[in-house]
C-alpha cells in the first residue's frame, strides 16, 4: 500500500487500530449453525423452484425469447 | 491499476495547525481530514495507550483473527453438500442462445437490465452506450461518452435514465428520452467522482441514489439530484472490482468484492463494515447476492466462485474443478437460487448447482471472455456479454 509522504509507522499504527477496532466489532456477531443456514438455503431453493423459467420452462408462446415467431420492425 | 489513491497529497494550510505544507487528505469517520505530515503522526499517536504499539496491536490483530476463525468453525458441524444430498437433481437444462446483438465495436464489458424484463443496457471499451430491446434486437438509443473502457453500467429502476462510469473516474447518469432524434449524451449529468476507474455501479431503490465502486479502494452513495456524497465506505486495501445491492426485502446493505481477496458487507446507513469474508486466493472479480439475501457468491481469478452464507458468517461451498484454470469474472444466481451462471476467461458459462456443488451443464458461444451475465427481471433469460463484442441472451 503507498503511504505518500507519511512517516511508515504513522499509516501502520492507525490501520491497525482500526483492524482491531474491526475484527473486535466482527468478533460480536451472532451467528447460527451452517446446517441451520443451508436448511434455509435449501427451503429457499424448493419454495422457488417451480417459479425459475430456466429449471421449469415454461411453454414457448409464453416466453418471448423461445418464440419461433419473428418480430419484424416497421422502418 | 492497483495503487492506492485515497491518500492523495495536495499542498496548502494544515487544518490543524495552519502551516503551508504538503498535506494528506485522509478520512476519519468518513470526514475529510487535511493535515500536514507532522499532524497526522501526533494525532495517531493520541489515545494509544501505555505500552500499546505497533507489535502489540498487530499480535491483538493475529489473535483476533485466530478467534474469529475458531467461532466461525464451532458452527460447522455439517457441510451444504451433505445437507442437499437428498435434494433432487435439476433436471436436463434446454437453455440455448436465444438471441446474438451484434453493434458494439469493441469488448462489452458491462451490462445490466432494464426492470420491464425486455430492455437492456450495455456498455463498450469503444467508449459506447446501447440500448437494446432484447425481443426484436432492436437499438434503441446509441451514446458516445468521452471515455474507453465504460466498465460499468446501469439501468434506472424506473426505466427512464442510465448510469456508466469508467476510467473517467466518474460516474453519470444520461435521462433517456423518448424522442430519438435527441442527443441522450448531450443531458449527462456526472454525480459521482473518484479517484480512480469506476469498477461497478447500480442504483438504489430508487433513480434517486446511486452506488459506485471504484479502484481508489472506495465504494460510495450520491444523491443523484445534486452529486452529493451522502456517505463512503473505506476498509478494501486495493482495488473494489464489484458490488451488489442486497434484495430489497432484506434491508440496506451491499456487497464489495476487490483486488485484495476480500468480499465486504456493508451498512449503507453507517457506512459500517459488517462482515468480511477472506478465502478467495485471488482477486475477487464479480460478487451477486443470493435471491433470499441471507448468501452472496463470489468470483475470481483463482478459478473458483466461492458460496458465503451472511447468518453463519462462513464460506459454505466452493464451486471449482481441476479442468477450471481461467478465472471466473462474473456470477449470477437463477430465480429459486438453484443454478448459479458463471462466466469464465475461457469463453464459457458454466451452470452450477448451488446446492450440491456439482457443475450442471456448460454454455459454448462466446468466442473471447465473458465479462458479465446477468439474468433478466422475471428469470426467463440470461443476457452475457463477452470481449468478442457481442451479447447473447439466453433462455
Amino acid at each position: 500500500m503507498k503511504d505518500g509522504i507519511a512517516n511508515n509507522s504513522t499509516a501502520s499504527i492507525s490501520q491497525a487500530r482500526k483492524a482491531v477496532e474491526q475484527l473486535k466489532m466482527e468478533a460480536c456477531m451472532d451467528r447460527i449453525k451452517v446446517s441451520k443456514a443451508a436448511a434455509d438455503l435449501m427451503a429457499y431453493c424448493d419454495a422457488h423452484i417451480r417459479e425459475d423459467p430456466l429449471i421449469m420452462p415454461v411453454p414457448a408462446s409464453e416466453n418471448p425469447f423461445r418464440e419461433k415467431k419473428f418480430f419484424c420492425t416497421i422502418l | 491499476m492497483c495503487d492506492q489513491t485515497f491518500v492523495a497529497a495536495t499542498f496548502g494550510p494544515c487544518d490543524n495547525c495552519g502551516t503551508a505544507s504538503p498535506l494528506m487528505n485522509i478520512y476519519i469517520k468518513n470526514e475529510p481530514i487535511n493535515y500536514c505530515s507532522f499532524c497526522v503522526e501526533v494525532m495517531a499517536c493520541q489515545g494509544l495507550q501505555k505500552g500499546e504499539t505497533l507489535a502489540t496491536l498487530k499480535k491483538e490483530c493475529e489473535s483476533l483473527k485466530k478467534k474469529l476463525e475458531e467461532d466461525r468453525g464451532k458452527l460447522n458441524d455439517v457441510e451444504l453438500q451433505q445437507v442437499a444430498e437428498k435434494v433432487e437433481v435439476v433436471g436436463a437444462l434446454s437453455i440455448k442462445t436465444r438471441r446474438v446483438l451484434k453493434g458494439h465495436t469493441n469488448k462489452v464489458l458491462c451490462m445490466d437490465w432494464c426492470k420491464d424484463k425486455r430492455r437492456l443496457v450495455s456498455s463498450s471499451q469503444d467508449g459506447k452506450l446501447i440500448v437494446w430491446d432484447g425481443f426484436t434486437l432492436n437499438k434503441e438509443h446509441g451514446m458516445s461518452v468521452p471515455t474507453t473502457w465504460v466498465m460499468a453500467c446501469a439501468y434506472a429502476p424506473s426505466g427512464c435514465a442510465v448510469a456508466c462510469g469508467g476510467l473517467d473516474n466518474k460516474c453519470s447518469v444520461i435521462p433517456l428520452s423518448l424522442d430519438s432524434n435527441e442527443n441522450c449524451a448531450a443531458k449527462k449529468k456526472t454525480v459521482a467522482m473518484h479517484t480512480n476507474y469506476i469498477s461497478g455501479c447500480t442504483f438504489t431503490n430508487s433513480d434517486m441514489q446511486l452506488l459506485s465502486c471504484s479502484g481508489d479502494g472506495t465504494s460510495a452513495l450520491w444523491d443523484v439530484e445534486s452529486g452529493q456524497l451522502l456517505q463512503s465506505f473505506h476498509g478494501h486495501t486495493s482495488d473494489v472490482l464489484s458490488l451488489d445491492l442486497a434484495p430489497s426485502e432484506t434491508g440496506n446493505t451491499f456487497v464489495t468484492g476487490g483486488c485484495d481477496k476480500k468480499a465486504n458487507v456493508w451498512d449503507m446507513r453507517s457506512g459500517q463494515n459488517i462482515q468480511s469474508f477472506e478465502c478467495h486466493e485471488s482477486d475477487i472479480n464479480c460478487v451477486k447476492y443470493y435471491p433470499s439475501g441471507d448468501a452472496f457468491a463470489s468470483a475470481s481469478d483463482d478459478a473458483t466462485c466461492r458460496f458465503f452464507d451472511l447468518r453463519a458468517d462462513r464460506e459454505v461451498a466452493v464451486f471449482q474443478k481441476d479442468s477450471i484454470v481461467f478465472g471466473a469474472s462474473t456470477v449470477d444466481f437463477s430465480l429459486s437460487g438453484r443454478l448459479l451462471f458463471v462466466g469464465y476467461n475461457d469463453y464459457t458459462i458454466n451452470v452450477w448447482d448451488v446446492l450440491k456443488g456439482t457443475r450442471i451443464s456448460m454454455m459454448f458461444g462466446h468466442e473471447n471472455r465473458v465479462s458479465r451475465v446477468r439474468l433478466s427481471p422475471d428469470g426467463t433469460a440470461l443476457c452475457s456479454a463477452s470481449w468478442d463484442n457481442t451479447l447473447r441472451i439466453w433462455a
